[in-house]
């Protein structure tokens, strides 16, 4: 049976070298900065955080805050001129990017020296809320910022075997002002905490091993987790705030670094340690691209507002595709 | 002459006998004689007595009855050397003598002239103009009254009739000076007042009865033959414009009251009067309008360029005081004008562009909506039968109506769109542009034409501002030849990019492009110039507030049409038959083709490669080099349009036209590299170097992109090839990438394009040797040892002389086994005897770190990492490939490769060449197009630097000479016999006694005799060969040996 010629897979628009180190972290930043064009800022493993210009497709900075130790995580805050970069010296830097300059203005101490990236949630300027792993293998921080002061410490019950805390996500529902909490874990499980009553609402074990990453539609109140295994499973959040599988997409390859859905919520894209990019359908959850390029594990994907996709590997590039232009 | 009696009394004295004389009798002796008289009479006296002296001339003319001809010449030369020496200082007294003197001329018979001399007339005409300059002050003007307007139209109508009818040049041109001073027009300095606007209605509503005769009458002058001389064309025309322009000026027109006020003229001289009213003027400018039309048909084409230059005049006059009264003349002026732009006068250019420059300024068109109109419409039909006209007309017409539509555009400016809005409009300018700028490919050159080195990049911009068009290719086209179309169709586009709208005009153009190869080469000259007139750089521009194209806009603009010239569908075109991949590919589908040698295939070759006229292969391959050449330069005139903006381009440009610049396609080799001149000169790099340099990351992006698709970018590596030899180490990790793509895609391709690569590797091998040189140690032995043998083959002519010792005898044999002694190994003596080795510097670094072995440099690694694959391609199928990789390790790591070479490769070769001799050495002159030839020829010419880097043993070189002696065979093709020559020269270096042994073996030219008689003859084997076919080669071998 002779199945229809697919289209030769695209190349990505344009490939970003220059870290010389792994790259573990990709994060847009859409400020107004550089005059309209959006910012990529990317972390190696050789602890130095580029921004990179989209403009010129050249780096324009080098951060070096973490003594040389892999940057697992960034994240700016809404204006654009603050840049936090989790590294693995057990430090989380907050920089201030605006008029140019580059410095460390705060850290927060951090006590696992795991790959769990941290997760933020800004409520109400000027105060935001971040979730780090905790001092215990199994606990979670919640701190308030810029205060840093400990809100709360997320610890689940002596019996559940959960493990480490391997990805987080921050959020908040439409309808209620509760902040919660999905988190993935060791044991191929992920639970939906409600942060200040410190308990876990609904936890489904859809991993054989464990999860890598996770993503949330909160307006579907649906989301995906990436595993070291080969599925990725989506699930759902009823009205009860209960966690259920919706159905598991089995890969040919085991391993995903990160997945993560765009903006506008058609698309995903997951980051394969197989070398490959593969894009799904967000809502049938249906395989449009296996995107080959990379010659090693991808770590990282990223989207930018306008549908831009970044892609960070193991191979110290860092590769851009325009993929499905966003409506 | 002096004047001998300053006073009146005097004077009187003098004078007054000859007066009285003349009083009685009227003769021409008599004239003469007051006249003598008069010339010794100063100025102030002759004032004075000026009444008395005129009465006897005047009275002669006065007097009833038939005259002589002679003595009325005579009068009125005398009465006019009065008049020059004196004023009139009464009105009356003018009145009077006009009407003498014109009455001279009148013929009551006839209308014309009276038939008189030439002399005559001529004399006349002088005393009025003399008599006209003479009036005192303000009593010309009061001359000018209603009353006198029969006789002054008298006097008119007489001089445009001589001005007409006239056969002497000189008659023609003094009536019309004299007209000018009759219309107070003259130009000399004697009327200093300027006439206030009372005066000057007066005046005009008194012309404005003769304006019909002057203008009808000036006309038929003007259109009259072009051999009456240019001064008279000249100065009818001056006349004409300024009458018309004082009558019909729009300033005076408009203080016309409806009704005319009643004069207290008689009757007579009433009905004569023009009421300058609104019909009046409406009926006037119609007529005048068809006179104008006439007038500029024939002036406009006229061959002295003073004659033209006083149209630009008209043209100006009019159009600025009668734009509103002859608003009917106004499209045919404005025509005129435009049409003159390009005049081959340099005079009449610049004085077009000086009056153009000075319409904008007054916002003549721009601020009058009249004339906007009539120019938009102009253009308009000019644009409706440009596609007819640029097909129909020679290339004198095509450059005036290119010149035309030029000078439209100029003068209306930012209106232009009125015209571009309009989209059947647009489509005929456009399908005129496009149908003109056709090019003709039928030269066989350019594809033949074929550059064999790129790598020459060493050039640098060049220090004087570089225009793109400086440096333009000629091209030739199809509808015309003369360069200055070109240059006007040019300077049309710019203008459209400069006025028009720009995203309109790209979005037509690319529509073009895209729509038909037919159109896309011009339409893609059409943007580029679109482009480089939207950037302003080069415009002048008439009209200063106009807005350019902001650079923001312009640069996506330039983007979007960049995307299209780079896509794969319009750069990568066919340009040539790609003889290297060809062969590879031919050699892979058939193994078997390396020994064909039948006719039938080599006639196929030679057909194949022979092109004996333009086929169409070879002119749509033309086209296909003109398609490319003209986006190159549209980049290179983009990067100028740009300038520092252009840098952000590059990160998808440079990589593109760095590939061209190593294109085989001479002119196209060419062009891509002004074209990078070009974008040095915008972006500011001071060479290519440092531009290919400073934008290594984009390029390595392209290479790395287009390896993936290898097939359809066959040329990938010879980019790397290029930017690797223009980079330096700061770029190692960058090149350390991309290295990391072409060895992979060396590992997919190994079988189809492996040649390329080889080349890339060489290149990068030689790079890193550069980068990072060698501490020193071995190459500091290698070049030893090379002096040695330089010295070596300096002794031997001393030790073959013919006076030869004992002692030399001796001192040979111990140099000898010195030799032999270090031949042999036993260098530690050598080098004692010589000096100490230098310690190696190397050991401080090993100390660093005692223990842990470091890790290899990258640029180590990466040498590794490239002859790991290179030792695969040892035993590649091709032979070619192989001679490469061959030389690209012997170049640089000889011991390593020695064994495999000796073991694997040269058996192959030498077993090759042997097997192929015969059949080369018996095949005709075809045979050199067959592969096999080239093969064997590739072989040959590559052992030699091979046998001298590799440094190979005695056994291996004695194989490689016995399978290159045959070829030293007179027998075999010439090429191969002196590819084999190479070879042994090669083996003289490592080896020079044993090869010219081996050659003395084949033929011998002299017979030896020992140097001492106590030494045995020698017995060699070529010496009793006496005539051979290796004869030549051999004596030109051993020649270059001693």
């Amino acid at each position: 049976m002779a199945a229809p010629c697919p289209l030769p897979p695209p190349d990505p628009q344009f490939v970003l070298r220059g870290t010389q180190s792994p790259v573990h972290a990709l994060h847009f930043c859409e400020g107004r900065q550089a005059q309209g064009h959006p910012l990529l800022f990317s972390g190696s493993q050789s602890g130095l955080v580029h921004i990179w210009s989209l403009q010129m497709r050249r780096a324009l900075t080098t951060l070096d805050g973490h003594g040389g130790q892999c940057v697992t995580w960034l994240q700016t805050l809404p204006q654009g001129h603050q840049l936090l970069s989790q590294g693995r010296d057990l430090k989380l830097c907050l920089w201030d990017l605006a008029e140019g300059r580059n410095a460390v203005v705060d850290s927060v101490p951090l006590e696992s020296v795991g790959f769990c990236r941290s997760s933020i949630l800004v409520q109400g300027q000027p105060r935001w809320m971040l979730a780090v792993p905790g001092k215990g293998s199994n606990e979670v921080q919640i701190l308030e910022m810029p205060s840093k002061t400990s809100v709360c410490t997320l610890k689940p019950e002596a019996d559940a075997k959960l493990g480490m805390p391997m990805c987080l996500r921050l959020w908040q529902a439409d309808c209620s002002p509760r902040p919660l909490l999905l988190a993935g874990y060791e044991d191929g499980s992920v639970a939906l905490w409600d942060v200040s009553e410190q308990k876990v609402c609904s936890r489904i074990a859809c991993h054989e091993e464990p999860v890598m990453d996770l993503d949330f539609d909160s307006q579907k109140a649906k989301g995906i987790s990436g595993s070291a295994g080969k599925a990725l499973a989506v699930w759902r959040l009823d009205g009860q705030q209960a966690l259920q599988v919706c159905g598991t997409h089995q890969l040919t390859n085991p391993g995903i670094a990160e997945v993560t859905i765009r903006p506008d919520r058609k698309i995903l894209a997951t980051a394969g340690w197989d070398h490959r990019i593969r894009v799904f359908h967000w809502r049938k959850m249906q395989p449009l691209a296996v995107l080959a390029f990379h010659s090693a594990a991808i770590q990282c994907v990223a989207f930018a507002a306008d549908g831009l996709l970044a892609a960070g590997s193991k191979d110290q590039r860092i590769s851009l595709w325009s993929l499905y232009p966003c409506a | 002459m002096m004047a001998v009696f300053d006073t009146p009394e005097e004077a009187f004295g003098v004078l007054r006998p000859v007066c009285v004389q003349l009083t009685k009798t009227q003769t021409v002796e008599n004239v003469e004689h007051l006249q003598t008289r008069l010339q010794a009479v100063s100025d102030s006296a002759l004032q004075e007595l000026q009444q008395y002296i005129l009465f006897p001339l005047r009275f002669t003319l006065k007097t009833p009855g038939p005259k002589r001809e002679r003595l009325i010449q005579s009068v009125v030369e005398c009465l006019t050397f009065v008049l020059s020496s004196t004023c009139v200082k009464e009105q009356e007294l003018l009145q009077e003598l006009f009407s003498e003197l014109s009455a001279c001329l009148y013929s009551p018979s006839s209308q014309k002239p009276a038939a008189v001399s030439e002399e005559l007339k001529l004399a006349v005409i002088q005393g009025l103009s003399t008599l006209m300059h003479s009036a005192y002050g303000d009593i010309i003007l009061t001359f000018y009254e209603p009353s006198i307007l029969p006789r002054l139209g008298f006097a008119v109508s007489l001089l445009l009739g001589l001005a007409e009818q006239e056969k002497s040049k000189q008659i023609k041109i003094a009536a019309l000076k004299c007209l000018q001073v009759l219309l107070l027009q003259c130009e000399c300095q004697d009327h200093p007042r300027s006439l206030d606007e009372l005066e000057q209605k007066q005046l005009g509503d008194l012309f404005a009865s003769f304006l019909p005769g002057i203008s009808t009458t000036l006309t038929r002058v003007i259109t009259g033959d072009f051999k009456q001389g240019h001064s008279i064309v000249v100065s009818s025309l001056k006349i004409f414009y300024k009458t018309v322009s004082f009558i019909m000026a729009d300033e005076q027109l408009k203080r016309i009251s409806k009704v005319q006020a009643k004069s207290a003229v008689e009757h007579r001289v009433a009905e004569l009067m023009v009421h300058r009213e609104a019909d009046w003027v409406k009926n006037t400018g119609n007529k005048l309008t068809i006179l104008i039309k006439k007038i500029i048909e024939c002036v406009s084409v006229h061959p002295h360029w003073k004659v033209r230059l006083e149209l630009v005049e008209l043209v100006e006059d009019l159009l600025l005081k009668c734009s509103q009264s002859l608003v009917e003349s106004a499209g045919p002026l404005l025509k005129a004008l435009v049409g003159l732009v390009n005049d081959e006068s340099p005079e009449v250019q610049a004085q077009c562009n000086k009056v153009l420059r000075h319409f904008a300024d007054q916002k003549v068109v721009v601020g009058n909506k009249a004339l906007a109109d009539i120019l938009s419409e102009s253009l308009h039909s000019l644009a409706t039968s440009l596609p007819r006209l640029m097909t129909s007309q020679d290339d004198q017409g095509k450059f005036s109506t290119l010149s035309l539509l030029l000078g439209y555009l100029k003068l209306l400016g930012p209106k232009i769109n009125f015209v571009l809005n309009s989209v059947a409009h647009l489509q005929r300018l456009s399908k005129a542009l496009i149908q003109v700028l056709e090019l003709d490919v039928a030269d066989i050159k350019i594809v033949e034409e074929r550059c064999w080195n790129s790598d020459d990049l060493n050039a640098s911009p060049k220090t004087s501002a570089t225009q793109p068009w400086n440096h333009i290719q000629r091209r030739y086209f199809r509808f015309f030849t003369d360069e200055r179309i070109f240059m006007l169709l040019r300077q049309v586009c710019q203008l459209l990019g400069y006025y028009g709208n720009l995203y309109l005009l790209v979005d037509h153009f690319m529509e073009l492009y895209r729509q038909s190869v037919v159109y896309r080469k011009q339409a893609a000259m059409i943007l580029n110039e679109l482009v480089t007139g939207a950037a302003g750089l080069e415009v002048e521009d008439l009209h200063e507030k106009h807005i350019k194209t902001n650079p923001e806009e312009l640069r996506e603009i330039v983007t979007s049409i960049l995307e299209e010239y780079t896509s794969q569908e319009n750069w990568y075109l066919v340009t040539c038959i790609e003889t290297e991949e060809m062969g590879e590919e031919l050699m892979m589908e058939h193994p078997g083709l390396q020994a064909i040698t039948s006719g039938e295939h080599t006639s196929q070759v030679t057909s194949f490669l022979a092109f004996s006229k333009p086929s169409p292969i070879v002119c749509s391959m033309n086209s296909n080099i003109w398609q490319i050449c003209i986006q190159l330069e549209g980049i290179g005139q983009f990067a100028y349009a740009l300038g520092k903006d252009f840098c952000l381009l590059l990160m998808s440009t440079l990589y593109p036209v760095l590939e061209k610049a190593g294109d085989q396609t001479l002119l196209i080799s060419q062009v891509a590299t002004s074209t990078m001149m070009d974008i040095c000169h915008a972006c500011g790099y001071d060479s290519l170097q440092h531009l290919i340099n400073q934008n290594s990351d984009y390029l390595v992006n392209g290479i790395s992109l287009n390896l993936r698709h290898l097939a359809l970018h066959p040329h990938t590596p010879k980019v790397l090839e290029v930017m690797l030899r223009n980079s330096d180490a700061n770029l190692l990790p960058l090149v350390a990438d991309v290295v990391q793509d072409v060895l992979a895609t060396l590992d997919q391709f190994y079988d189809k394009r492996a040649a390329s690569f080889v080349s890339v590797l060489h290149a990068l091998l030689a790079a890193l040797a550069q980068w990072f040189p060698d501490t020193g140690n071995l190459r500091h032995l290698h070049e030893q040892s090379l002096g040695e043998e330089g010295s070596h083959l300096n002794q031997r002519p001393a030790t073959l002389e013919n006076s030869t010792t004992a002692e030399d005898i001796e001192q040979f044999l111990l140099n000898y086994l010195k030799e032999k002694d270090v031949a042999d190994g036993n260098v530690s003596d050598f080098d004692n005897e010589e000096e100490e080795q230098p310690v190696p510097p190397k050991v401080e670094e090993n100390d660093t770190h005692p223990d842990v072995e470091p890790p290899l440099p990258l640029q180590i690694q990466m040498a590794m990492d490239v002859m790991e694959r290179c030792i695969h391609l040892l035993s590649d199928k091709n032979l070619q490939i192989r001679l490469k990789v061959l030389r690209t390790l012997g170049s640089k790591c000889g011991d390593f490769l020695r064994s495999r070479f000796c073991k694997d490769v040269l058996p192959k070769l030498a077993g090759s060449l042997v097997t192929q001799a015969p059949i080369s050495a018996r095949a005709g002159p075809v045979y050199s197009h067959t592969l096999a030839f080239k093969l064997q020829l590739a072989v040959l010419q590559g052992l030699g630097p091979l046998c001298e880097r590799l440094d190979l043993g005695e056994g291996d070189l004695n194989k490689v000479a016995d399978a290159c002696l045959i070829y030293l065979s007179a027998k075999q093709p010439v090429k191969l016999q002196e590819a084999a020559r190479s070879v042994f020269l090669h083996l003289m270096k490592v080896d020079p006694d044993s090869t010219w042994f081996l050659l003395i073996e084949l033929y011998c030219p002299t017979q030896f005799t020992p140097p001492h008689p106590s030494l045995h003859p020698v017995q060699l084997r070529g010496a009793s060969r006496q005539q051979n076919p290796y004869m030549a080669n051999v004596l030109r071998l051993l020649k270059e040996l001693q």
